[in-house]
């Protein structure tokens, strides 16, 4: 488990973090670290984010959150970004940033359920 | 009785009315029981002070533009006496020409209600010479274009019998001041002053009234233009009918987004068959919606596409290939239906139910 502020867990194949403390810009870049420092070391098969828990996302976390979804799968891991409230998807989309190439799923059980999917058929795409 | 009752319900509703300018006695709210069930009907009464941000500043400022001094208003308590001696006559007078005509004489359906209109009529024009112009007398002066509007007195009429005012007023000055005409006229100035200043008081609520109804209208028009239904678990319709504007893609994007998470749904279907014109405008909002939808997890589909839209958008060169689009809604829920995992099948017409 990464020192980070932001707890990792293993779950099986898949790495879930719960964020439940507001993002600043150091802590979102802390958690990048982890995230990928732990990937690498379990070679986790997929990652679920769960933003359930935030009222605001600027466009520089959506952006950090993105991009570790990218570098992870770079690294073989499948990113599903979980829970994102209302508001927040409205405010992302009036300011241009759909986060292209990124997974998401209404709720966590969801998450878990396409990331199954996403890591039992991995050789068709 | 009855009368009395509509006092104390009005009374209650609104205490500072309490403080309001002095001379108006108990029945001056009465006008409206009279005619239309009064406040115990309307139960809403927006507080036009509010609304019109009259404050003292602004009472200031208005007396200013209508030019009205110390002089004047002095010169309007001065003529005190000559209004206690003449506003009996001068409100005959405006009645005479209010049920002359037809129209304004709808208003006043019975003697008792005309007794007490002209009553009401009495003080006003007492009102007018009071020489103390405050927020009160303002507060005042607003009620009565209020009550002027509820009853539905169209403006024209209100005008109209104002103008039958300054001339009766006119005449009894010059009778009073008798030979010495520029008193008169002097006198006459300031009225008419006081009176515009009520007028613009009054037209200024006639105007609120307006727009509050608009506003509410406008309000009521929104709540029933998002109408989500369920079409199936997790599944949502939004049919969407009428022009789409900027407002109102927001909140359609709001609603949706809403409805998603709050329902859980994994598909949402957005029929813009009832949508008049799509342009580029209202494609933008559809694919934001959409983009929206994504980042919460869940997908959206597009029907009621005829081939008139699905050449505009082509040719608008809108790029609208990342969402799931269909000509019918019923293409739409069959799609939406094995994004669930379900599938409309037809029943066996001979078996009668035997496969279950």
């Amino acid at each position: 488990m990464a020192g980070g502020p932001i707890p990792i867990l293993k779950i099986g194949p898949t790495l879930l973090a719960t964020i439940q403390i507001d993002l600043h810009d150091t802590v979102v870049d802390a958690f990048q670290n982890d995230v990928l420092e732990e990937i690498e070391r379990t070679s986790a098969k997929g990652l679920i984010i769960d933003i359930s828990a935030l009222e605001t996302v600027d466009s520089y976390v959506a952006r950090t959150l993105a991009n570790t979804g990218k570098m992870a799968k770079l690294m073989g891991t499948n990113t599903v970004i979980v829970g994102m409230r209302p508001a927040v998807a409205a405010t992302l989309v009036r300011m241009g940033y759909f986060m292209e190439g990124i997974d998401t799923a209404l709720s966590l059980e969801e998450g878990l359920e396409l990331q199954k999917i996403r890591t039992t058929v991995p050789d068709t795409e | 009785m009855q009368d009395g009752r509509g006092t104390n319900q009005i009374r209650n509703g609104s205490e500072p009315v309490r403080q309001c300018y002095t001379p108006l006695p108990e029945f001056y709210y009465d006008y409206n029981s009279s005619t239309t069930g009064g406040a115990v009907m309307h139960g809403y009464q927006p507080d036009y002070m509010e609304i019109l941000k009259l404050d003292e500043d602004e009472r200031k400022k208005r007396l200013a533009f209508y030019e009205l001094t110390d002089e004047d208003f002095k010169r309007l308590a001065s003529l005190r006496p000559f209004a206690d001696r003449w506003t009996h006559e001068i409100t005959e007078g405006l009645y005479e020409l209010l049920m002359g005509q037809p129209e304004s004489r709808a208003f006043f359906p019975d003697e008792a209600t005309l007794a007490r209109v002209k009553r009401m009529q009495n003080s006003y024009f007492l009102g007018l010479f009071s020489g103390n112009y405050d927020i009160n007398y303002v507060r005042d002066r607003l009620r009565v274009g209020a009550a002027h509007e509820r009853i539905g007195m169209p403006p024209k009429l209100y005008l109209g019998a104002y103008r039958r005012y300054l001339a009766l007023i006119h005449m009894r000055l010059l009778d009073h001041f008798k030979g010495n005409e520029s008193e008169a006229s002097n006198a006459l100035s300031s009225i008419r002053k006081i009176i515009f200043f009520d007028m613009a008081l009054a037209i200024d609520t006639y105007i609120a009234a307006y727009l509050e109804t608009v506003t509410r209208h406008q309000a009521a028009i929104r709540e029933l233009s998002t109408p989500v239904i369920k079409v199936h678990d997790r599944i949502l319709l939004l049919p969407i009918v009428g022009t789409v504007d900027t407002a109102r893609a927001h909140q359609i994007m709001e609603t949706v987004l809403l409805q998603v998470v709050e329902q859980q749904a994994k598909v949402m279907i957005l029929d813009i068959a009832g949508v008049p014109v799509v342009d580029t405008k209202v494609a933008d909002h559809i694919l934001k919606t959409t983009a929206a939808v994504q980042l919460l997890g869940s997908q959206t589909i597009l029907t009621g596409i005829s081939a008139s839209v699905a050449r505009t958008v082509v040719q608008l060169g809108v790029e609208i290939t990342r969402m799931h689009t269909r000509s019918k809604l019923s293409e739409g829920i069959e799609l939406a239906l094995s994004i669930v995992g379900k599938k409309i099948t037809s029943k066996s017409v001979r078996g009668g139910g035997e496969e279950f």
